[in-house]
């Protein structure tokens, strides 16, 4: 039985997995390439390797110095402030967790979400709000914040839900305008005398109150807070819905097949409902973490790209929770360590964009891959970046 | 003359000696300088890539910089350069400010200068006060932009001229407020009514904005808008927002451009034909008067504004338009400039 399931993980595993080996390769020969430095040695192939190793090495090792542990850091300070790379990880990757959670599982009822952008911005407007507006005790201000967030974000998604639901409508073309509507209702909202912080005329909202931020888990000097449990928990949260809950077994049997599915009694409208409902809420609860535990105020553009980088996330995780999680931390991890990477040896941070989608691109190609390492057969759940389409 | 060669050669036997070189103070260490961009990216053809150009063209420093690509990269990015040891780290961008000063009062022996912004540390009701290793880097670009305004009032066939700006910040709208009160006072001076779409100083909420600064498809519809609306000079505040807009006024010919923040003639890849001027904001001199002067010790919390007075802030040439603006009109313009620098006209 143990022996199955990790060979079913290691099969699972197998594509993204080689995926990352080919992005990072091919990520290698571009920064190379693109040194001048390098490229001035062209003419010399034993020097032209050998400087290049050194470009591709150095980069790679300030992309680890960046997201894990940075030995420079602790010169006058103590050991754990190396660490302190690895804590930027984690906070960048909490809301990607949240977010790619959504997209995931609105994989697996055979929906698309692209619109977790949009849940992002109204998750961090409604948890914004309630965290400067009120003035609640410890606790339950963070709960009452965090809840306000996912709650606005929840009905934002549900409504998608309920025009496919109702009316038939495409989810993606629903949640791709619903993105635009979001992003332009924030750009509005902190106009507004509620949400616009005293003495300024640029968009940005007061902070939110003490009591509101996440609980740091390392001290002053780190911003790692809270937050990654919430997203933890949310994760096993999805597992347990979709694995062990009558209500996830329907999601599963939607995506799936519909059709099977409502000749077996299960009602399609109320599983697309309450499917985009909560994926409003996971993408939601990202926007809340965001604001309430490193950002503290809600300004313009305060989603980033955490809603695109969203479905990348899922795909790269394979639309499984564990798989999310790690995928979001791998996220986390390129974004922090691109800053060193760019700051000690010039390779611009934008090549990490590129490494994420090769990344993708490969995952979407199987069988491209499956032709690289000579495979025969790999375990693939390919289906997942098509089936969504067809609702 | 014997006695200094005596004197000269113990001063080199001890240089041996000790193994110390005495370098002249123009050849000290450089600086490390780092630029905290705002999103946009460096090569944004506006503020980001003028702060970077400055920084490059600095010769004592040693300059480097970190993109942002939200506003969630702002503290990291600073931290960053905290850690790596810089000694002047400079904030580009107004929205980046609250954390530079957070920073700086957490290290107190990093200097630190803040673009478009005072720099001040700021609380929940608005009270603020200075920070001693903050510099605010600000401009008075309504002065360059007042002569702009009355520019176009003065090149306007049709009697109706534009401007839009990417967002609502301050910094943004004394561009547009500068432009409108140039016209104004064009039309007192002669009798005239020019009018200016897109923005009133008296009335700021029904001004035309993008909402952003990378919409630029938005920025064109809106630049169209105008045109049809009978405007022929058209200054679009936004960084890279004009560009496509620039690009299609050339080929259509309906309107004249004016660039901001940078001179627009070096940058456009289309649009020099119609290119009328640009409202010069020299950031990167700034920046680099701010890296001279912390390298040479004499650096202080003090905010630089600049102004056409210390030529901060400018109107760009011409370039291809020269010979269209009527030299009546450029006296006219270069008395004005003379007029704001000696104190006895007023922008605003």
């Amino acid at each position: 039985m143990m022996r199955n399931s990790l060979s079913k993980f290691g099969q699972g595993i197998k594509l993204p997995g080689l995926s990352f080996l080919l992005a990072f390769t091919l990520t290698g020969l571009i920064i190379a390439i693109s040194d001048a430095k390098v490229l001035a040695k062209i003419s010399s192939p034993f020097e032209f390797i050998k400087s290049a190793g050194a470009a591709v090495g150095n980069a790679y090792l300030a992309l680890f110095q960046g997201s894990v542990f940075d030995v420079n850091l602790t010169k006058g300070h103590s050991f754990l402030q190396g660490f302190y790379p690895l804590s930027e990880t984690i906070v960048t990757a909490t809301p990607l967790i949240l977010t790619g959670l959504s997209v995931a599982l609105a994989f697996k009822s055979g929906l698309f979400n692209i619109g977790a952008q949009g849940q992002f911005i109204f998750g961090a407007i409604g948890a914004s709000y309630v965290g400067f507006h009120f003035q609640l005790p410890i606790g339950i201000h963070i709960l009452a914040a965090a809840f306000a967030g996912a709650l606005c974000a929840a009905i934002w998604g549900g409504i998608v839900g309920l025009l496919k639901a109702k009316t038939g409508a495409h989810e993606v073309i629903l949640t791709i305008m619903m993105n635009y509507i979001a992003s332009y209702f924030i750009l509005w909202i902190l106009k507004t005398k509620q949400f616009l912080r005293p003495g300024r005329i640029d968009p940005i909202a007061p902070e939110v109150n003490e009591n509101a931020r996440l609980p740091l888990l390392a001290g002053d000097n780190f911003r790692i807070n809270i937050g990654i449990f919430i997203a933890l928990g949310a994760a096993l949260f999805v597992w347990w819905l979709l694995t062990k809950t009558t209500v996830g077994f329907k999601f599963r049997a939607v995506g799936a097949n519909s059709q099977a599915a409502r000749t077996a009694g299960i009602s399609v409208p109320f599983v697309i409902t309450s499917t985009m409902m909560i994926c409003g809420a996971l993408a939601g609860l990202g926007g809340a973490v965001h604001v309430l535990g490193s950002e503290h105020a809600l300004n313009a553009d305060i989603a980033g790209s955490f809603g695109f980088d969203a479905i990348t996330v899922a795909l790269l995780g394979r639309a499984q929770p564990l798989g999310t999680v790690f995928a979001a931390l791998l996220f986390g991890a390129l974004h922090a360590g691109g800053r060193t990477m760019q700051s000690s040896t010039g390779v611009p941070l934008d090549i990490v964009l590129v490494t994420q989608a090769l990344i993708v691109l490969f995952i979407a190609a199987p069988t491209f891959v499956r032709y690289i390492f000579r495979l025969k057969k790999l375990n693939s759940s390919a289906s997942l970046t098509s089936k969504g389409w067809n609702g | 003359m014997k006695k200094s060669l005596k004197l000269m050669a113990v001063v080199a036997s001890l240089t041996l000696i000790t193994g110390v070189a005495v370098a002249p103070a123009s050849q000290a260490a450089k600086i490390k300088l780092c630029l905290a961009l705002d999103t946009g990216g460096v090569d944004d053809r506006s503020f980001n890539q003028g702060a970077w150009a400055g920084a490059q063209a600095s010769t004592v420093s040693n300059a480097e910089y970190l993109p942002a690509s939200s506003s969630a990269d702002f503290a990291p990015n600073i931290k960053k350069f905290v850690d790596k040891g810089c000694e002047l780290i400079v904030g580009v961008g107004f929205a980046i400010s609250a954390e530079i000063v957070k920073s700086a009062k957490a290290n107190p022996k990093i200097k630190y200068a803040v673009v478009d912004d005072a720099g001040q540390d700021c609380d929940a009701n608005w009270n603020c006060s200075a920070v001693p290793n903050v510099k605010g880097l600000t401009f008075q670009t309504d002065e360059a932009a007042f002569m702009a305004g009355y520019l176009s009032a003065g090149m306007s066939k049709t009697g109706k001229v534009a401007t839009y700006g990417g967002a609502p910040y301050p910094t943004v709208t004394i561009f547009m407020d500068g432009f409108a009160r140039g016209v104004a006072y064009y039309n007192k001076q002669k009798g005239k009514s020019v009018k200016v779409l897109g923005w009133d100083p008296a009335n700021p909420k029904a001004g035309t904005f993008v909402g952003n600064f990378s919409d630029q498809n938005k920025a064109l519809t809106i630049s169209k808008g105008f045109e049809q609306q009978g405007a022929d000079i058209i200054l679009p505040v936004g960084g890279n927002l004009g560009a496509p807009y620039a690009a299609a006024s050339e080929k259509s010919k309906k309107s004249l451009t004016i660039w901001v923040d940078s001179d627009g003639y070096g940058l456009l890849t289309a649009g020099k034909s119609i290119l009328l001027t640009t409202v010069v904001k020299e950031i990167g001199a700034s920046i680099k008067s701010v890296a001279a002067d912390v390298a040479a010790k004499k650096y202080s919390g003090k905010s630089y504004v600049g102004t056409l007075a210390n030529k901060g802030v400018s109107l760009a040439p011409y370039h291809d338009l020269n010979s269209k603006v009527p030299a009546k009109l450029k006296s006219e313009i270069l008395k004005i400039k003379n007029d704001i620098i000696a104190g006895t006209l007023k922008v605003n």
